[in-house]
Formats: structure tokens, sequence, C-alpha cells
């Protein structure tokens, strides 16, 4: 049997600092996810103007696994559960 | 003027920094690995930073997370006068000054534009410097 909290998705949230180059910002999201230029780009301005943006979304685990990884390359992140 | 960082054909980043920009650079890596050991109190937000503020955090999440922003910023240490970087020291450099930008802006409570612009002139002045270092070394990678 499958609970509700292991069928929830989860989002990973780039949070927007008034610091970070922007072209920082790109080149971890494109490393993290594998997304390409024009994607981390569209997320990048995404954070920038909206103060937030999710990145990426699905199993708990693995959100937290990205969040980490966002972390330690110095973006502010973290992960909360799919609205 | 030549660029600070270039990339390589063969895989890896030239680095074109004087004594100055390596000493930027160094001190940077310095402080992560110092506020790692949890002797730059004005950082810890920063490094403690919640990955689901909704809840605590595994500590081995935690634990995982400081060992490697750790072990970037003493490979930072180790690598801060060569003239050629790998691609994962390269990674390093980047994520360790990143690391280094946001625990300044923290430390002197830079949370949006006009706070930035309201900071003391030497403070001012190394967020630019690291700043300008983050956005030559993103180029090549």
């Amino acid at each position: 049997m499958t609970s509700t909290a292991t069928q929830r998705t989860w989002d990973v949230v780039v949070w927007n600092d008034p610091v970070t180059p922007m072209s920082v910002v790109v080149v971890v999201f494109r490393r993290i996810f594998g997304y390409s230029t024009g994607r981390c780009t569209q997320l990048m301005l995404r954070v920038h103007h909206e103060g937030r943006a999710v990145v990426w979304s699905g199993r708990r685990e693995r959100a937290e696994e990205y969040c980490v990884r966002v972390q330690v390359a110095g973006l502010r992140c973290t992960v909360e559960v799919t609205a | 003027m030549a660029r600070l960082f270039a990339r390589q054909r063969g895989g890896g980043v030239l680095v074109r920094l004087n004594e100055l920009g390596r000493s930027l650079v160094l001190d940077a890596a310095r402080r992560v690995a110092t506020a790692e050991r949890g002797e730059e109190p004005a950082w810890a937000a920063l490094l403690a930073s919640p990955v689901d503020p909704s809840r605590a955090d595994d500590p081995l999440v935690t634990l995982g997370r400081q060992r490697e922003m750790a072990s970037n910023a003493e490979l930072v240490v180790l690598t801060a006068h060569e003239e050629r970087l790998t691609d994962a020291e390269a990674w390093a450099w980047l994520s360790t000054l990143q690391v280094a930008l946001r625990g300044l802006a923290d430390e002197h409570a830079v949370t949006d534009e006009d706070a930035l612009a309201a900071a003391p002139p030497e403070v001012h002045e190394r967020v630019q410097a690291l700043q300008a270092l983050l956005f030559a070394l993103a180029s090549c990678l």
C-alpha cells in the first residue's frame, strides 16, 4: 500500500539573493540538473524577477539530494511539498 | 584586457589571476573552511540553511553538506596558486567563492539591493571583487 506521504511530489525551490551573479545561477543549474542553457536562463530569470522558482519536482529523497547540491554550490535553496 | 580565466581546448581552465586576485581567492576559501569548523559565527545561518524548513533536517544530510563544502574549500586552498585547473577544481573554486560571497553578504546583513548600496565601501568593494571573479569563472564552465 502506498501512503499519501510517498505519493506526494516535492519541489526544489531556489530563492533570489542580492549578490549572486546571474551567470553563476545558470552554470549551477546546468551542472546540477543537466538542463539546456536556455532553460537554465529562464529559471534564473524567474528567480530574479519573482524571488523564487521551482527548478525540479519529484520524489522527496531526490529533491533533498538536489537541494543539498545546490546549497553546496552556494545558492539559497529549500524543498517543499508541491502545492 | 586579458580574461581572468580561459577555457582550455583539452578541458580545464587556465587561471590568469595576479597575486592580488589569488590572495582574494585564498582568503575566501580559508574563510569558508574556517566557517565550516564553526569559527565564523556570522556565517552560521548560511551554513546551517535548512533543506526542508517544515521539519528538522536529517543530521546525516547536514553533515554531508558540511563535508562537501569544506572539501571544496580545502581544494581551493591547495590549488590557489595553480596556473591550470581541472574541471573539478574549477567547480570547487566557483562553489567556494559563491559560498564566500553569500557568507560576506549575510555577515553584513546585505539582504536586498538597498542594503548592498548602503554597505560600507570596503564590503561593497569585496562583494564586487568576488562577483567579478565568479562572473569570469562562470563564463568558462
